[in-house]
């Protein structure tokens, strides 16, 4: 029932490399494929230098003009099957590595779904999105590289059985440099590899800046800061520039290198070849054949040179992958789930219970949150819980949708701890509206519709209108229709929370739960939500965390909560009467109040 | 899902291209010499390129296949000369372009960063931050981009291609000819190719930017996903987005797919045409086999460029997208412009706003309709009203963040938009209703009002509004780092950083907005403290939503519907009977009944 978190242990990167395997392994089949077209390009491609070598022996020097055509019959033949061979190599190493990119992004965003509140909480949504997207490009890139590796690889091993059968000494000249070519590009790899991270940071940095200066654009004019901000952009954009050139002096110190490296064996080529033909021991086309291997093998060596360092980025890549992925979910269905139970028609649902409950956000310790908490709300009873900032009543909250797990005690919703229902059924069960509203970058009737997407639209202005919210979305743009989010039109915060109130409404649960969500309503708007508010609390639990004594006043009881623990239980008037520290709570809150 | 609706189009969107070429010529003036340097050394480094294959043509023709021995070792003399040198230039070059780039790109960054920053508050208002964001940096990202991989492969690969036709034609006019066979295919080819890769990259791109939405929403979002169990719906969504960047993918790799072969197939299939031709030639007596092998040779540095222009041809289409985007923002006009012939603001003196009407947008509705107001040095007004009426639009029209549509604003008989910007920001604050807070320490958040503030002066303002204790408390006192959006402190905190910067400029006008929102008891009182003391002396102009800071006030100005409803002393308007003393009624009935 009970799952415990497992941190993956740090382990060298072998996660990374094994999540790499389990990947190809799993579309071997494509991969093959791709290996298959890569090889039949290095037949086509190794076949044309010495095909122009016996163009040239057997046809332009012997003065054979039907040699002549036979060859370059073959070259022309040859350089087809090579091109045929690159476009399908490139084809479906790609079709291959984006296909296994977007397998293992639907894993990841699947299993982050899966993940638990307390993870969230622990891990920034950046970090996530860059293992998703960064990091899953360095896996994608990888596996595109290995057709193409494999198939530069045996290109390197053709040429050079090649060249060693017929002149091995020559051969020896010839691609003695080469390896070199490998050592630098490896080397540059990893040289320039810090630069590059460097600018990304540097880059990063500079971004911030520009992003807190248009985010905090009113500050800046308020004060007339825009001098102070130019010159941090300034120092930014100059460290970007001192990382750029680092990186430019990266490229400067090894391309020109990498390109003089296979000069070298083409320099040896024409020297001792060139006098192995003067004296009449190496044809001419032998030569030439040489001269065009050494130059065709240039980029393939590069590329082998490369492939190390960008196989160990992709495996570490693919370890902070296979750290989410391997993160199980500490809250997950039971084994064998309950129902709730079916109560007659018209019956009030969604009795509430907690018994003692104890509860840490780092688990159980000294920082706790709650402490032996025990609360009863009875089925369609509405209960208000007040208390001052850190009191823990918003944990109570997400307790009952089991967002976390108890370290001791229990919650239950009509009889059935919340630990033995499907999480499915537990949490269309309640309805909790957050204090901070997220909405989707979608119309104003899809975040209506959320829990229930083919919900009617008559339903969706039902929820609309109980909420307050109908009345503005009518004026808007498009209606219901209106885009909303990021991308859409902007609402204020009252709007917004009033569209997440509605959202609950709409989902219909046995136990509404509203964490301060009308705190950025205007009063004079939550006074006319008030009596819609009403209609909605009843036939259901519902647990309204507020400050606004007329919010409070909603409920049929009132709890104040301090240090985790329920100091006093009335209703709004006996308390207002026989607490001081519920009046304290109260005046502090309410503008103006600290007058009273 | 709704599209959402378009942005509005950015000017400079259409902007022609030779349009673009003259104005980055502009920017790169101030470097001519470097640029001219640069080219230079580019030319010279792929004539070095173009003379190896022909030092080889003259050791094959005049050296081995006449038997002169000494003419092949002068020969691979000039070869290593050639080499070496190129090494050189090649180094210097690389070094040479990326300063001439990257030193565009830092000019660019701190212009463009330097006009956001003159641009009015209209412009932010219109304006998506996430735009203006993506300005400074996904699109001079892609210019990096540019420049540091694609540039110099793009001017030298194009230089390659001219040089090497010259160089061809020069040698023999009949081979020439036979490999112009190949350019209608690689034309015709090349055409389709960059037609349907403009379509196919920018789905690419806009897929990308969906699917990253998308999973940042998933992430963002999961709270609310969980809680109205909701994964499986999201991951179905997720999966469609994900699938449809897979095949926009797919659609760019089966692009490169035939394109790369074509290519590849034209150099193989010109190389056998030479082989054939020049066999035939060489046979005739036409032609010689340095000849033929020069032709090889120089063909196979010529396809290669050709395939990497396709390459390039992205990202010089998205750079030369975001050049459009950024010239378009730098030809920006602010709306709220220094006038040529500013003047200083005079110390002191009465505020006179006459018959000041304003609408945000040319066709939008009146929000101050001919409003007149009289504020005299010193004098105390606290604004009220309801949300939307008007009042804080008031209030920055005093402070000049916007200009007003109709009417004039004058500060000691000076209209403010004659007024110096500098001299404006130091007579008039606007303090913002939350205390937005840099990613800086809370020494230098404070010292954004004033850059040249030293230390001592910044302590001075803190201990002027009686915080500097409070913050001095904390473990590294003032250096104390607030983390991002001041994620480190409270909300009272941060309203204590936004006071002290208002008392670092210790201005003559103080415009303050409120706070809406609660805050903990403890700060509450502190805030408050600060405030009254920032405002003692001033002429100050408090956008109030409390009732208890207006009773406070000289007087009190009612804004409802775009008109100065009410003004006059507190206790006036109270006996007034009018919409204030119904506010009021309303406000002290709240509060008998929440703390009698």
């Amino acid at each position: 029932m009970e799952t415990v978190v497992s941190t993956p242990a740090p382990d060298e990167g072998r996660s990374g490399w094994r999540l790499l395997g389990r990947t190809v392994w799993e579309q071997r089949g494509g991969i093959a494929l791709g290996v298959t077209a890569g090889l039949c390009w290095t037949g086509g491609k190794v076949a044309v230098p010495a095909l122009v070598r016996q163009a040239i022996d057997r046809g332009i020097a012997s003065g054979s003009s039907e040699e002549v055509a036979r060859w370059a019959l073959w070259i022309g033949l040859s350089g087809l099957v090579a091109a045929i061979f690159t476009g399908l190599r490139r084809y479906l190493a790609f079709y291959e590595a984006r296909k296994a990119e977007r397998r293992l992004r639907n894993r990841m965003f699947a299993h982050i779904q899966a993940l638990h509140f307390a993870y969230h909480d622990r891990m920034q949504t950046g970090q996530l999105m860059s293992r998703a997207n960064t990091d899953l490009q360095a896996v994608q890139g990888i596996v595109t590289m290995i057709p193409l590796t494999i198939s530069n690889l045996m290109a390197v091993v053709a040429a050079t059985v090649i060249m060693l059968s017929i002149h091995p000494l020559l051969a020896l000249l010839a691609l003695g440099t080469l390896p070199f070519v490998n050592v630098l590009g490896k080397r540059f790899s990893s040289r320039l590899h810090p630069a590059v991270r460097g600018l990304q940071e540097e880059s990063a940095q500079l971004a911030s800046v520009v992003e807190e200066s248009v985010a905090g654009v009113r500050v800046i004019k308020g004060f007339g800061a825009e001098r102070v901000q130019h010159s941090r952009l300034s120092k930014e954009a100059d460290d970007v520039f001192g990382m750029a050139m680092l990186a430019a002096r990266v490229r400067s110190t090894f391309l020109p290198a990498i390109e003089l490296v296979p000069n070298l064996g083409l320099i040896a080529v024409l020297a001792y070849g060139g006098h192995l033909v003067l004296a009449g021991q190496l044809t001419i086309g032998t030569l030439i054949m040489f001269n065009f291997f050494v130059l065709f093998l240039v980029n393939p060596l590069r590329m082998l040179g490369q492939i190390i360092a960008q196989a160990q980025r992709a495996a570490a890549a693919g370890e902070r992958v296979s750290a989410v992925l391997a993160t199980a979910p500490a809250i997950a269905d039971p084994d064998q789930p309950r129902q709730l139970p079916e109560l007659s028609q018209g019956a009030p649902r969604g009795a509430v219970r907690f018994e003692g409950a104890r509860f840490g956000y780092a688990g159980e310790g000294d920082a706790q949150v709650l402490g032996d908490f025990d609360l009863r709300v009875p089925a369609g009873a509405s209960v208000a819980i007040v208390g001052a900032t850190g009191c823990g009543k918003s944990t109570v909250a997400k307790l009952i949708p089991r967002f976390y797990e108890l370290d001791a005690g229990s919650v239950s919703i009509d009889g059935v701890d919340v630990r033995e229902l499907a999480l499915s059924d537990l949490r269309s069960n309640v309805g909790l509206v957050f204090e901070d509203t997220f909405l989707f970058s979608d119309t104003i009737a899809a975040n209506i519709a959320f829990a229930d997407p083919d919900a009617e639209r008559a339903q969706i202005e039902r929820a609309a209108r109980l909420s307050g919210a109908h009345d503005f979305i009518v004026e808007l743009p498009e209606g219901y229709d209106t885009p909303i989010g990021e991308r859409g039109f902007s609402l204020s915060g009252g709007q917004r929370q009033r569209i997440a109130i509605a959202r609950a409404i709409l989902a219909d649960p046995r136990v509404l739960i509203l964490d301060d969500a009308t705190s950025s309503v205007d009063p004079e708007k939550e006074h006319e939500i008030r009596e819609a508010m009403a209609e909605v609390m009843r036939g259901r639990t519902t647990i309204v965390i507020a400050h606004r004594p007329a919010t409070v006043a909603l409920a049929d009881r009132v709890v104040l909560m301090a240090d985790g623990r329920i100091v006093a239980e009335g209703t709004h008037a006996e308390l207002l009467e026989h607490s001081e520290a519920y009046r304290q709570v109260l005046a502090a809150s309410e503008p103006g109040g600290r007058h009273g | 899902m709704a599209e959402p609706e378009l942005p509005p189009r950015n000017p400079g969107e259409d902007m022609p291209l030779p349009a673009v070429i003259r104005r980055v010529a502009r920017h790169l003036v101030p470097q001519k010499k470097r640029v001219l340097q640069a080219m230079a050394l580019i030319v010279s480094w792929t004539g070095l390129a173009l003379a190896g294959p022909y030092i080889i043509k003259v050791a094959i023709d005049d050296g081995i296949e006449v038997g002169d021995a000494q003419m092949l070792n002068v020969a691979i003399g000039a070869y290593v000369a050639v080499k070496l040198l190129s090494f050189l230039v090649h180094r210097r070059q690389i070094l040479m372009l990326s300063r001439v780039g990257e030193t565009f790109l830092r000019d660019l960054r701190v212009r463009v960063f330097a006009h956001l920053q003159r641009l009015s508050m209209p412009f932010y208002d219109r304006n998506k931050a996430g735009v203006l964001v993506s300005r400074m940096t996904s699109d001079v990202d892609s210019l990096q981009e540019l420049v540091q991989t694609g540039l110099m492969m793009l001017v030298s690969n194009g230089l390659l291609f001219v040089m090497s036709a010259i160089a061809l034609s020069l040698i023999s006019w009949q081979l020439t000819l036979v490999c112009l066979v190949a350019v209608p295919f690689v034309v015709l080819a090349s055409v389709r190719f960059a037609r349907r890769s403009r379509v196919t990259y920018t789905n690419v791109r806009d897929r990308i930017a969906n699917t990253l939405s998308r999973l940042q929403e998933g992430i963002t979002g999961v709270r609310v996903i969980q809680a109205y169990a909701r994964e499986q719906g999201e991951k179905d969504r997720f999966a469609v987005a994900n699938h449809q960047l897979f095949d926009a993918h797919v659609a760019a790799a089966r692009l490169q797919g035939w394109y790369l072969p074509v290519i590849e197939l034209a150099g193989t299939g010109t190389t056998a045409l030479v082989v054939l031709v020049g066999g035939y030639m060489v046979h005739e007596g036409l032609s010689t086999l340095g000849t033929v092998t020069f032709f090889i040779l120089t063909l196979m540095n010529l396809f290669e460029p050709i395939q990497q222009f396709a390459q390039l041809f992205n990202q010089v289409q998205s750079a030369s997208a975001s050049l459009r985007k950024l010239f378009g923002l730098l030809d920006t006009e602010p709306d709220v412009p220094e006038a040529k012939a500013s003047r200083p603001l005079p110390d002191d003196g009465a505020i006179e706003v006459q018959d000041v009407s304003f609408r945000y947008r040319a066709e939008g509705n009146y929000i101050l309709d001919a409003v007149s107001l009289s504020i005299a040095a010193g004098e105390r007004l606290a604004l009220v009203g309801p949300t939307g009426a008007g009042k804080s639009t008031l209030a920055k029209l005093i402070a000049r963040l916007y200009d007003p549509s109709a009417g004039s604003i004058r500060v000691g008989g000076v209209d403010l938009r004659e007024a110096s910007t500098a001299s404006l920001r130091e007579r008039i604050v606007v303090v913002p209703q939350e205390g937005f807070l840099f990613n800086a320490s809370i020494r230098e958040n404070v010292r954004i009002a004033r850059g040249e503030a030293s230390d001592a002066e910044v302590e001075a303002a803190l201990s002027r509004i009686g915080i500097l204790e409070r913050f001095r408390a904390l473990p590294e006192g003032l250096d104390t780092e607030v983390n991002e959006r001041g994620s480190r402190l409270s909300a009272g905190e941060k309203q204590l950083v936004s006071l002290a910067r208002a008392a670092l400029v210790d201005p003559a006008v103080l415009v303050l907005d409120e706070a809406t929102s609660s805050l903990d008891p403890g700060t509450e009182a502190l805030v408050e403290g600060a405030m009254n003391r920032l405002m003692e002396g001033r002429t100050v102009i408090v956008i109030a939503h409390r009732l208890s800071t207006a009773e406070q006030a000289d007087r009190v100005g009612v804004v409802a519907g775009g008109t100065l409803a009410e003004l006059g002393p507190h206790e006036q308007l109270v006996a007034e009977g009018g919409h204030y003393a119904a506010l009021f009624a309303t406000w002290q009935g709240g509060l008998t009944r929440a703390a009698s």
